[in-house]
This record gives C-alpha cells, structure tokens and sequence, in this order.
C-alpha cells in the first residue's frame, strides 16, 4: 500500500515482540489501527543471542500486525536496548564569525558536531545526540538560539551511545525481512514520548520501563533529558530467581509469577500457601505465599536501590517533582508500585502506560505497549517537523546512526 | 480461650470504673473542647473554664465555670498569667466541685496567653487534689507570637509539669508543617485542634477499652516519661486490604512523628492496636515487625492491643512516645536508671523465686509453645542468679517465670505473682507521679501489668519485639547497646550453594554490577534461606 501516513513501532523485547502500526491523522494525532505481537525467543536481556529464531518470531509479530490492521508493513522504527548502551552529558561550542549578522542552522549543526568530538570507546557510536540547553556568551538557558546574536555558542547535549555490532545485528534482524529499518530509537527515549506529557518533563521525571530482560530508565529534568540508561535486569531475572529457589521449570515460574506473585511482604498469613497445578491439571506442588514473594520482593528491591543509589550519585533524585513513572511488562506486578514507594520514600510512584493516544485503547493502556507506541509518537514528531517538545527539536537532526 | 470470658468482664468493670472529664482552659481550651466535642466522645463530660465571658457562651461544654468573676469582670486576662492564676484562685471551689468524683481529667490548654499559662496548674493540681489522673494536652504558641509570649509558656509548661501526671506538649509550629500550604489559617488552628482532639479520643481510648493486653497509665506515663521533651504522638486507622500497613503508615505520617526518623531516639515506645474482631494476630506480628525497624532496638516497647467489635474491619495503631532534646535526653536516660536501680534493691524478697521457679518449670513446659522462649532465658538467668546476689539483674530474671505462672497457671501464684509486678511497675510511675496516684492506679490499671509483662495467649510467638522486660534490662546492666539482640541471633546462614548457578542466564553475557553478579538470584546472593 505504501501509504505514507502509516507508521510502523517494533520493539524486540525480550519476553515478547511488539508491533503497533500507526497513522497520522491531518491533525497531527496518531490513531492505533493495528497491534501484532509474538512470543519472543532468541532474545536475552533485549539482546539478540539467537538469530535465526529471534527472526522468525519477528516475522511471526509482523505478520500478527499486518493482519490485524490490514496494511502492509514496509518500514518500521526500531526500538534497540541493551547492557552495552550508556550515555553521558556533554557540551559542545562554535565562535560565530564576526561578519555574521545573526546565529543560524548551520552554528546549530556545527554545535553539536562539537559536542560529539568525544572520543567513545572504538566500537562504539551514537545513537542520539538530545539537545538539553544552548548558551550564547555564556548566557544560560536559552531555548532556541536562532535569531540571536553572540560570539560564542555553546550547548549541551546529552548523549547515548552503544556497540556498532550488536546494533547491527538487531537492525539486520528486520531488514533481511525486506522490511526497510529507518530509525533506531533507544528503548526508554521512545517510552517517554507517550508515558510523560511536557509539564512532566518540566517538574522533573523518571521513567523505568521494566521489561522482561532489561530495566531500561530516562530521567528528564527541567524538560530535558539528563541521563538515561539499561540495567540488564527484568522479568525474566524474577523468572529465574523463582524457577531457582522453588525448583520450578522456568515456564512455571513465570506463571506462578504473574497469578500469584507480589513484591510486597506480609500480606499472607504463615503457612499460606499456593498449589502448582501440573500439566494435567493435578495438584503438583505446594509452595508457600511468602516465599514466593520474598523471592520476588528481594528481587525488585535490590533493583530498586540499585537505581536509587544511582541517582543519588548525581543528585537527580530530589529534582524528580513529577515522580517516578513505572512501565513495562514488569510494572503489571503486583505491589510494584507500594515497593518503588518503599524505597524511594518521597518521591510519588505512578503506574502509567502509552497516553495521548488515539485508536485501540486495551492496547495503549497497556504498559507492555509503551514502547511500540512511543515509537510511533517518536515517528510522528519526527515526519511533522513539528516541535513536539524540547527532545523532539532536536529528532529531526539524529546523527550517526548507522544503517 | 479463657482470656475472652475475662475480657468482657473487664468491659464493664473499665466503663464503670473510669469517669473521664476533659477540661478546656482559655481560649484554645475551650476551641480544643469544640472539636473534641464534634468528633463525638461517649461518656465523657467538657468542662469549659475561662475568663472571657463570651468565648464562654459560645462554648459549647456541658459545663462552664467562669473565672475571675470579679478580678477580669468577663473579660479575658490580656495575656498576663499572674492575673490568669487570681481568676483562677477566685473560681477555686467551683473548679474542685467540678472534679468530684473523676477518674481521670485531660487538660487541653494554649500555654502563652493569660488564662491559659495561669491557671492550668492551679487547675491541675486541683483535680488531683481531687484524686483524679490528670492528664494536660499543652499546645505551645507559634514563634511568630513572640519570644515573651513562648517564655510564659516555657513557664507554664515546666509549672504544669509538676502538677500533672502527664503533659503531652505539641507545638504549634510542628502543626503548621501537618497542613498544605495553601490551606486557610483556620484549617491550619483546626487541624491543631483535630490533633488534640485525637490524641484525648486515643488516650481515653487505651484506659476504657478493653484490652487483650492492656495499655495502663502507668505505661503511658512511662512512655512520656522524658520531662521537658518532645512528645511523638501518632495515630492512624485503615480498614483497607492492606490495613495494617496503611495504619502504620498513616500513624507514622502525623507531623508530631516526623515519619518515623524521631522514633529512633525513643526509649520508651508505647504502642497500642485495636482492631475488630477479625484482627489476626499474624496482622499484629506484621505491624510489630514493620514498627520495629523505626524503633530503637534498646527501646522498651510497652504494647497493648484491644478488640473492639465497633472497630468493625478497622484497624488502629497508636504511637506514643516522647524524645529529650538532645543532651536532656542524655541526662534523662541517666535518671530512670537511676531510678531503676532501687527497684531491684527491694529484691531480696523475691530471690526466693528460685524456689518456685523448678516447681513451675515442668508446668510451664508443658504447657504449649511458650515454653520456647523461656528456656531461652533460663540458662542464662540461672547461672546469675546463683553466684550473685549482688547482680542488679537477678530480680527481673527472677520476676519473668513468675509472671508468666500468673497469666499461665492461673489461681494459685496469681495474687503473689500480681502484687510484685505491680509494684515493680510501679515504681518508675511513682517517681513521677507521686505516691497518692498509686491507688488509682491500681484500680485503672487493674490486671494491666501483670498482662503487659506476661505475654497473654495472643502473643504466643514473642518475636524478638514483643520481649518487652527482656529487651529493657540488659540494659540495665549493661549502659552500653548490647541488648539481647546479640546472644541469640536466629538468622540461619546458609551454605552458599557450591557453583554459584545463574540459571536461564548461564549462557549469556553477566550483569555485574558493583562487583556483584545479578544474574544470581538475589536471595541466593544475600543467603536468605528459602524453603
């Protein structure tokens, strides 16, 4: 069909594949008209280990979305995540010529190729450079430096960053689909189009997708983002934790996770206990409630304070004044939310999903979809040009990618 | 069990026992009284003093007395404490006949102005002249009222202090930081006023409910034992599914707690539940658990817990507690153990019990899990007992297997078990109180201490926070921390499993955070022990 209007969200996720295809309306709201998605394997910690099989379930999720939305899927943003993604603020400036009446786009590029003369590690390259402030002679805070006068223009960036190869590897994935990638998208930069609104972004926010294998978290203050990052724990780390201390196979265990588990303690009464059906529908296995959760609740705290102490490092936690916003797969846990409350004591804690969304909302409020969507939301402020908010200027000029 | 029959036969006994009164003093008094009274109180008289006439009108206490009638002609005193006390002096018969025949008074003041610095003492020794408890709910002004108006008030505190068993102090300025803001100054007045009207309705709570374990004056003026400090004072209910926590939650989150962090410095703790009937007592333990990580681990928690069928789904928590400044408390800590030390002084009487302590032993093995934690204590109190006669902390090990037979075996050892703990409770009580309150302690208190030191049935499983006598003296003995904390620590360690299995992950790139591998089930990394 090739219309141009539609857009096509992928995320490889490690527990499952998400496609969402999307169309602009001309009044520049995205509907949902379709959703595939396929059980994902061949993927760790968001990560493709096992080619031939992740493909095939690609396919699989590819297939799911063009049926269910009657399109066909030519190209898609691709969401990539991953251990070996970091990133790191940093500042680039240009002396404006002296001829030069006022600052134009030409300084604005060169600006931030002079934030990217970094040296980062020899395998790695950009994925985003996210414009946070321009400073003209020093001057702070200034939005949009077009127009303006100065000698010197500087402005600070932040910058995410991973390995060539392993980027490469999940691009090829699709494209030997015959499915033309145009843009890879870090996971939570995606996330946090459709799961925080500006003001959000302007008190100050964190957003965690917990997914099946990574726990992927951006932090926006001011209404920039400040830092953003993966740590490789999800899910499926609970998964293994339970199938381990229960000795349960791992495909039980996620079960008895998502029927039964919570993160919280002391809700159950000693002794209580839940009974692990068999195959056959036979009472297997007797396993006791706390355990469980205690299993799982050690799991999630220590994920937790690990993000906690994190930001504490940076002193980005007291600037979160919209609070801490819990998505993904993981956030459908019960209890979730009351143990983020527990361990980050002040800060609110919001269970939230894909939001200013149009179209199929059982998906959209669904946080397993958030990424997928924000996708869309990332490829519509992308295509209209338009300034969506201060990240999304800056989409328009997303350098280093590689094909 | 048979702690239900005695249950509802205390219900009685309390709500005929205890005549309460609550009396508002001045203006804020009188404001208190209001609220008190919106809230709805049963069975409880207001009694409004005050100088000003039509504060007094507009009150709406079933009884009003007037102050000063010739010294302020029905006008207020203007903010002079010394023409507060004459008014006060003036209304002096009217004020004693009002307290005839009380059990127990609450004193609600704003300390500062005229009335209320003034006469509050006078007022207070009154009703205890008249044999009632008393106890004053002091509200401190703001600071932006003035330093001579807080000196006045310092006074009247510190005068107040003498005369009443209790003085629960709140300030005015914690209060402002309890509401938003935003809100009107008279949210901000009223909301000072709810606090005290809770603190009274908590209070009055404790004495007349009956009580599981009963919560006795004698506990709570333990708990506020620190003169001159900062009372923490915490309420909360819930009857949600996760009630208990949520009550918790809410208790700590009164601004006189500052969410739990001030309770860290509390020596005495006193905490009291009450639920309805469904209460379970694993919800208790839970509670137990969760309040013990805020609380000091030498602190002396003094515990009680109600049934209240009109408590329906609900559950409550109240916290009260009280922290010296700073060095104060330094010294305070000091004197109760001073005062302590008397206390085993009249022991010798009790070294007999080594003699009956074999002979209840067998009972008491016999008789369910309970037996448990005592042999814990016993061979490590019998091996004191016998070469030192000298050791301070003989009585106490002495006393507990003797409490225990009291709740256990009933009849027999009961008076005799009764009557020492009593007194051994007592004591610290007195030295605040004064020896006259005794006797109306022991009928309001009634079985309380023997209760509170004996774990009744409910607390069968004593987790390490419910041992109140236990966890108090070792520190006696010893000033340094160690608590009993330290012998019998009961986390089992685990052999860590020989290779270290990562499961699912086995094959894939490790995460290695901070030097640790957190593809190992963090259970297995921090040796929790699971089944």
């Amino acid at each position: 069909m090739g219309n141009d209007s539609l857009i096509v969200g992928l995320e490889i996720g490690t527990s499952k594949i998400c496609v969402v295809v999307g169309e602009t309306m001309d009044d520049g709201t995205v509907s949902i008209i379709g959703v595939g998605q396929a059980p994902s394997r061949g993927v760790r910690k968001g990560e493709i280990v096992d080619f031939d099989t992740a493909q095939k379930c690609v396919r699989e999720a590819l297939v799911d979305a063009e049926e269910k939305g009657d399109v066909t899927i030519e190209n898609v943003f691709l969401a990539i995540t991953g251990s070996h993604i970091s990133s790191f603020n940093n500042r680039g400036g240009v002396n404006i010529k002296e001829e030069q009446e006022e600052i134009g786009e030409a300084d604005c590029a060169l600006v931030q190729a002079s934030a990217k003369q970094v040296s980062l590690p020899s395998p790695n390259i950009f994925i985003h450079s996210i414009l946070q402030h321009y400073y003209i002679d020093g001057q702070e805070g200034i939005l949009n430096p077009l127009g303006f006068i100065g000698e010197r223009l500087e402005a600070d960036f932040h910058i995410i960053h991973g390995v060539r190869n392993r980027i490469q590897n999940t691009i090829r994935c699709v494209k030997e689909l015959d499915i033309i990638v145009e843009d890879v998208v870090f996971n939570p930069v995606a996330t946090a189009q459709v799961v925080l609104n500006q003001n959000q972004k302007n008190l100050g926010a964190l957003v965690l997708d917990i997914g099946g294998g990574t726990t992927d978290y951006i932090v926006y203050v001011d209404g920039v983002v400040k830092k953003s990052g993966v740590l490789a724990v999800g899910g499926d780390h609970i998964n293994n934790d339970i199938s381990m201390g229960l000795r349960i196979p791992l495909a039980r265990a996620e079960k008895l996770k998502i029927d039964e588990g919570s993160a919280i303690l002391g809700n159950n009464l000693p002794g209580e206990t839940v009974f692990l059906k068999d195959d056959h529908g036979f009472v297997g296995k007797e396993i006791e409630r706390e355990t469980l959760n205690m299993i799982i609740h050690m799991r999630m705290r220590e994920l937790f304070e690990m993000l906690k102490r994190m930001l504490e490092e940076e002193d980005y936690l007291e600037l979160l004044g919209a609070g801490i916003f819990l998505t993904g797969g993981t956030s459908l846990l019960r209890g979730i939310n009351h143990l983020a409350t527990e361990v980050f004591e002040a800060i609110p804690v919001h269970l939230t999903h894909a939001q200013t969304i149009a179209g199929v909302t059982a998906v959209s409020s669904n946080p397993q979809f958030s990424t997928a969507i924000g996708l869309i939301k990332y490829a519509q402020a992308l295509q209209m040009g338009r300034p969506v908010g201060l990240l999304s200027r800056l989409k328009k000029r997303i350098f280093g990618r590689s094909r | 069990m048979i702690a239900i029959n005695r249950n509802s036969d205390l219900k009685q006994q309390a709500n005929d026992a205890v005549k309460i009164k609550i009396v508002g003093i001045g203006g804020a008094g009188s404001n208190a009284l209001d609220r008190i009274a919106l809230d709805g109180l049963e069975n409880i008289m207001l009694v409004s003093l005050n100088t000003d006439v039509q504060s007094l009108d507009s009150s709406v206490a079933g009884k009003k007395i007037q102050l000063g009638r010739s010294t302020t002609r029905g006008l207020g005193c203007g903010g002079d404490p010394e023409l507060g006390y004459t008014a006060c002096k003036e209304a002096e018969a009217e004020i004693r006949k009002a307290f005839e025949d009380t059990g127990m008074v609450f004193l609600c003041v704003g300390l500062g102005g005229g009335t209320g610095s003034g006469s509050a003492p006078l007022v207070a020794s009154l009703a205890k002249e008249q044999g009632a408890l008393v106890i004053a709910l002091a509200t401190m002004p703001f600071n932006f009222e003035g330093k001579r108006r807080s000196q006045q008030a310092l006074e009247a505190l510190a005068l107040l202090q003498e005369e009443a068993d209790v003085v629960i102090c709140f300030d005015n300025d914690k209060m402002g930081d309890s509401v938003p803001p935003k809100a009107g100054i008279h949210q901000a007045f009223a909301s000072a006023d709810q606090f005290i009207s809770q603190s009274v309705k908590t209070i009055s709570n404790l004495f007349t409910r009956p009580g599981l374990i009963r919560i006795g004056f004698d506990d709570l003026a333990m708990a506020l034992r620190n003169n001159n400090a900062r009372c923490l004072f915490g309420y909360g209910e819930s009857d949600g599914d996760n009630r208990v926590h949520d009550a918790l939650t809410r208790a700590l989150k009164n601004p006189l707690m500052d969410r739990g962090r001030m309770l860290a410095d509390a020596q005495n703790v006193l905490v009291n539940i009450a639920g309805g009937p469904a209460m379970t007592l694993n919800e208790v333990q839970i509670l137990m658990d969760e309040l013990g990580k805020h609380i000091n681990d030498c602190a002396q928690i003094l515990f009680g817990t109600a049934v209240d069928a009109r408590m329906g789904n609900k559950v409550s928590v109240a916290i009260i507690t009280s922290i010296g400044d700073g060095q104060t408390a330094q010294v305070r800590q000091a004197t109760p153990r001073q005062r302590h030390t008397p206390t085993p002084a009249p022991a010798p009487e009790p070294v007999q019990t080594p003699v009956p302590e074999p002979v209840e032993e067998p009972a008491m093995e016999a008789i369910q899990q309970e037996s448990e934690p005592l042999q814990e204590v016993e061979p490590v109190a019998v091996p004191i007992d016998e070469p030192a006669a000298q050791s301070e902390s003989e009585p106490v090990y002495a006393q507990e297997p003797e409490t225990f037979s009291d709740e256990t075996l009933e009849p027999e050892s009961d008076p005799a078990g009764r009557d020492e703990s009593t007194e051994y409770e007592a004591e610290p009580v007195s030295a605040a109180t004064g020896e006259s309150q005794q006797e109306a302690l022991l009928d309001l208190a009634a079985e309380k201490p023997a209760e509170d030191v004996a774990p009744t049935p409910v607390t069968v499983t004593r987790s390490r926070k419910f041992a109140f006598p236990v966890p108090a003296k070792p520190v006696l003995q010893s000033p340094p921390v160690l608590t009993r904390k330290a012998a019998p620590e009961p986390r089992q360690e685990t052999l860590q499993f020989e290779p270290v299995t990562r499961g699912r992950f086995e094959k894939s790139e490790p995460t290695i955070i901070d030097g640790q591998d957190l593809d190992v089930p963090t259970f297995l990394r921090r040796n929790v022990r699971v089944k």
